[in-house]
């Protein structure tokens, strides 16, 4: 229910309105034209006039119907003296002259008339005119249902567009936006159009009852163009002040009630354009329902709409909510009114389910990953049940902060941050290719989503701040789905650090060394920097439409690459010198090993390091494999020797198995920790235990030298290289300045079977060391960066011209 | 009159705005603007690969006084724009002949 005001009574205010003008018009009729009346014209009040519901300073719609055109070019005079004396009287005219048969005709360019028409109230004169225009309307609109329908179909989507599809807006256009009055509006002409009255066709669709959100979107635009004394229906912030005073309201329960109203009708408005639409087009009805090949065991779809196969499912097992998010999020198609009933009925009990603590969290990563996540996400929203997973959300649904350039509610921003962030990919904004590529390169898209999902969660609460706010209620929902470490550590460090990177770029000199490196230690890794990057990305193009110019995106763009240059750079020199460790054998280990390992470790994992170490005294080498995800990490300690990297590489290719990620550090004393992940794509270890066995075996005979990498590797099918114009220009780049004791190859070619054994052999072939490595592939593309050395110190001049050659020529093949 | 046409850093923005308020100046014209001037551009190599970055994202600050305040408000704005560094920007000073508030057809300085 809307709050109890002291509303401006619409009801009486627009028919008061509407009978003074009447008036005022039939005034000035009978004076220019009554007299000559039964000469063939008729005065008729279209659009809003026609309605009777005329705002105060609204214009007035009315249509001249003249019998002939000739009886029309015949009176100018007079028409001109009527429509003069109304202007005189203050009133913004629109006017058009037809006849009857000019009513009756569909043209592109007065689609707007024949719409118009469709809320025609007869004033004065000729009634055998009228009457001619009576037998025709009825028998136009019926035979133009369908043109009709399309054509305001078409507008409608036109006039959403302009506001970004959302009613979501701080300050919104009570009548133009989603939402608006003109949605009412749009309801009512369709079930015109349907030949039925406006009960009838709402019972038909089945819409949500609309009087009250009528009444309200009613009350305030009368207020709106009361205090503007013009045709004003924006809601600006100083005109919710004034309105709320009017009606004893607070701002923010105005603002809730006319969220509350805008949502109900812009369903309505979506429900009818849609049912209209589909039965308009027969062709478009059988795409749609092509659609249902997707159905499931759980859901079917028909007419692009989800409906659950077995209802009463829900009630027994509310794991079955979390499928439908996943199937919304993987098909792209809408719950059904039926579906989001039974959805309403069981959204309390599955409340108290989900407020107790389930491990969901892979359903729901699943689910945000999926490429219809925003759309899922947005249903979501719109029927509780977002609310129902994550009630920490509840408190920024349409939550108004004021602020010169945010133009949405908080969970509309929330939103539409997220889509930015799963749209980019085809994004044609100006600036958005390089983060497109970024997030090629990111894996867990739905860890980006969720930090995003909770990034301002904590908006509204100033006593808190809402970074801490946010974070805070991120906390307890990671806690109760049961997220783990490593992901809880992700989604806290985004939500912490989410304005760092506007801050930068608004507040710091990008060339001052000082910010990368500040940046840098902000973002501690590669990989969390990336992630930032494009959470950043996502926040300030969802601040306003034009927030993100090409202009802000370059600097963003700078701001990575010298911070991602920083943190590259920062692998090679800083190294751990005494790292707080728990044994003198701990501090040895790690010491030497660059800054990264430290944070791109967890205690866990430096314990099981150690482990490996203890185990490779032994026999030289100590090799552990474990399944991560869909993909295999192999981690391996081993004495420094030539070719060491090299031979694992090529061992992994060897087995056909396909190298994603690798990670090389050497230690002071001379041990190496080498990490690499890589898929299975023909599945040879998960179908053949004992292939795991050899797999490791080989390895270790490989870095103690005892088996040939390049004899297994013959053995290898080579796979044909990708045609002209997929292939990556191979680079090689050689920078001496980037570190102080090593010189930094950075190689970017087309990915294949074997090229790292080939790039790692080729440098170990120039007695070079390989100090540090970084793999990372992205498609087809490989990008690898090494920190070599020879005899301890960066390589000669004429030695890195040749190892540059060397390495081109291995990349042309 | 006189208008003052500074190019200058982006992050120097809110700091001029701020300088600019304190003595009273409260209007002018911002634009996002690129250009070089003697910073040039520079490379930077990621991943392998060069970026020529020629043109560097600054900062238009569009805004006229009166003649009595010319030197006060370029003082303000040069003191907040400067970091001492090659591409703290440029200041530009031109004559204008009118100025005239469309609402209310006030001309000259009262327009201001």
């Amino acid at each position: 229910m809307i709050a109890e005001t002291q509303l401006f009574d619409p009801v009486r205010a627009l028919a008061e309105r509407t009978s003074a003008v009447d008036a005022l018009v039939l005034s000035a009729w009978q004076q220019h034209l009554a007299p000559d009346a039964s000469s063939g014209a008729a005065l008729l009040a279209v659009g809003g006039y026609g309605r009777r519901q005329l705002f105060p300073y609204s214009d007035i719609d009315l249509l001249l119907l003249f019998g002939s055109e000739k009886s029309a070019t015949g009176r100018k005079s007079e028409i001109s003296g009527f429509l003069q004396q109304l202007w005189d009287a203050g009133l913004r005219v629109s006017q058009s002259v037809r006849t009857p048969a000019e009513c009756a005709e569909l043209h592109d360019n007065n689609i707007e008339l024949s719409i118009s028409l469709l809320d025609q109230r007869y004033l004065a004169g000729d009634a055998a005119v009228y009457g001619a225009l009576l037998g025709k309307l009825p028998r136009f609109v019926h035979g133009q249902r369908d043109a009709l329908v399309r054509h305001l179909s078409r507008m409608t989507r036109e006039r959403h567009a302009k506001y970004n599809g959302t009613f979501h807006h701080l300050e919104p256009n009570v009548k133009e936006a989603p939402g608006g009055l003109r949605d009412l509006q749009l309801v009512s002409w369709l079930a015109q159009i349907a030949g039925t009255t406006p009960q009838a066709f709402a019972a038909t669709v089945r819409l949500p009852e609309l009087d009250e959100p009528r009444r309200y979107l009613f009350a305030l635009r009368g207020y709106l163009h009361h205090r503007a004394k013009r045709d004003s229906n924006v809601l600006t912030f100083d005109a919710q002040e004034w309105v709320a005073e009017q009606m004893g309201v607070g701002e923010p329960a105005l603002m809730s009630d006319y969220f509350r109203s805008a949502r109900a009708v812009y369903r309505a408005a979506l429900r009818a354009r849609e049912v209209e639409e589909l039965r308009a087009s027969s062709l478009f009805a059988q795409f749609r329902d092509r659609r249902s090949r997707v159905s499931n065991a759980d859901f079917t779809v028909a007419r692009e709409r989800v409906y659950f196969r077995a209802p009463q499912q829900l009630e027994a097992e509310p794991a079955l909510l979390l499928r439908l998010v996943e199937f919304v999020a993987r098909h792209g198609v809408r719950l059904s009114l039926e579906a989001e009933q039974r959805l309403a009925a069981q959204l309390p009990r599955l409340r108290t389910y989900f407020a107790s603590s389930h491990p969901i969290w892979p359903e729901i990563r699943d689910a945000l990953s999926l490429a219809n996540a925003p759309l899922a996400l947005r249903s979501a929203h719109e029927t509780g049940i977002l609310g129902t997973l994550f009630p920490e959300l509840e408190a920024i649904d349409c939550l108004v902060i004021r602020d010169f350039y945010h133009r949405y509610t908080v969970d509309e921003h929330t939103l539409v941050a997220i889509q930015t962030l799963v749209e980019l990919p085809g994004s044609k904004n100006a600036g958005a290719a390089p983060f497109a590529n970024l997030l090629s390169e990111v894996e867990q898209r739905g860890l980006l989503v969720f930090a995003l999902l909770f990034h301002d969660a904590g908006k509204g609460r100033p006593q808190e701040g809402h970074v801490d706010a946010s974070l805070r209620l991120a906390e307890g929902a990671m806690e109760r789905i049961r997220m783990p470490a490593p992901e809880r550590d992700t989604v806290r460090f985004l939500i912490r650090c989410h304005l760092e990177l506007s801050a930068a770029m608004n507040g710091r000199d990008p060339f001052d060394p000082a910010t990368a490196r500040y940046l840098a230690h902000v973002a501690g890794t590669v990989e969390n920097l990336k992630r930032l990057t494009l959470v950043t990305y996502a926040d300030i193009c969802a601040v306003n439409p034009t927030a993100m110019s090409s202009w802000r995106a370059e600097q963003l763009w700078q701001l990575y690459l010298l911070t991602y240059n920083e943190l590259t750079r920062e692998l090679e020199t800083e190294r751990i010198e005494e790292a707080e460790a728990d044994s003198p054998e701990q501090s040895a280990f790690l010491e030497g090993f660059p800054t990264r390992y430290l944070r791109t470790h967890t205690p866990a994992d430096m314990e099981r390091h150690m482990r490996l170490e203890q185990d490779s005294r032994e026999r030289g080498v100590a090799v552990d494999l474990e399944k991560a995800g869909g993909a295999y990490r192999l981690t391996l300690v081993a004495r420094d020797r030539p070719f060491l990297f090299a031979s694992v590489a090529g061992t992994l290719s060897s087995f056909g198995l396909n190298i994603l990620k690798a990670e090389a550090f050497a230690n002071r004393h001379g041990t190496v920790l080498d990490t690499f992940s890589f898929e299975d794509p023909l599945r040879t270890l998960e179908l053949n235990p004992s292939e795991v066995e050899r797999l490791q075996s080989t390895v270790e005979r490989a870095v103690l030298g005892r088996a040939d990498v390049r004899q297994l590797l013959r053995s290898r099918p080579r796979v044909a290289p990708p045609g002209r114009k997929a292939r990556i220009q191979p680079a090689v780049h050689i920078d001496d300045e980037a570190s102080q004791s090593a010189t930094l190859i950075q190689v970017v070619a087309e990915d294949r079977p074997g090229l790292l054994y080939d790039i790692a052999s080729t440098i170990s072939s120039r007695d070079a060391s390989i100090d540090v490595v970084l793999i990372d592939t992205e498609a087809h593309k490989a990008i690898d960066v090494f920190y070599v050395t020879a005899g301890g110190r960066k390589l000669a001049a004429d030695k890195q011209r040749d190892l540059e050659q060397a390495l081109l020529g291995v990349l042309q093949g | 009159m006189k208008k003052i046409e500074a190019i200058i850093q982006p992050f120097k923005m809110d700091p001029v705005k701020e300088a600019l308020k304190s003595i009273g100046i409260d209007g002018m014209t911002i634009t996002e603007v690129r250009g070089h001037g003697r910073q040039k551009g520079h490379k930077e190599v990621y991943r392998g690969q060069e970026y020529n970055v020629d043109l560097l994202p600054k900062m238009k600050v569009e805004l006229v006084v009166s003649d009595a305040r010319l030197d006060e408000v370029l003082k303000a704005l040069t003191a907040a724009a400067r970091t001492g560094k090659i591409g703290d920007g440029k200041v530009f000073v031109y004559d204008v002949a009118e100025a005239i508030r469309i609402r209310n057809d006030d001309r000259g300085d009262a327009a201001l």
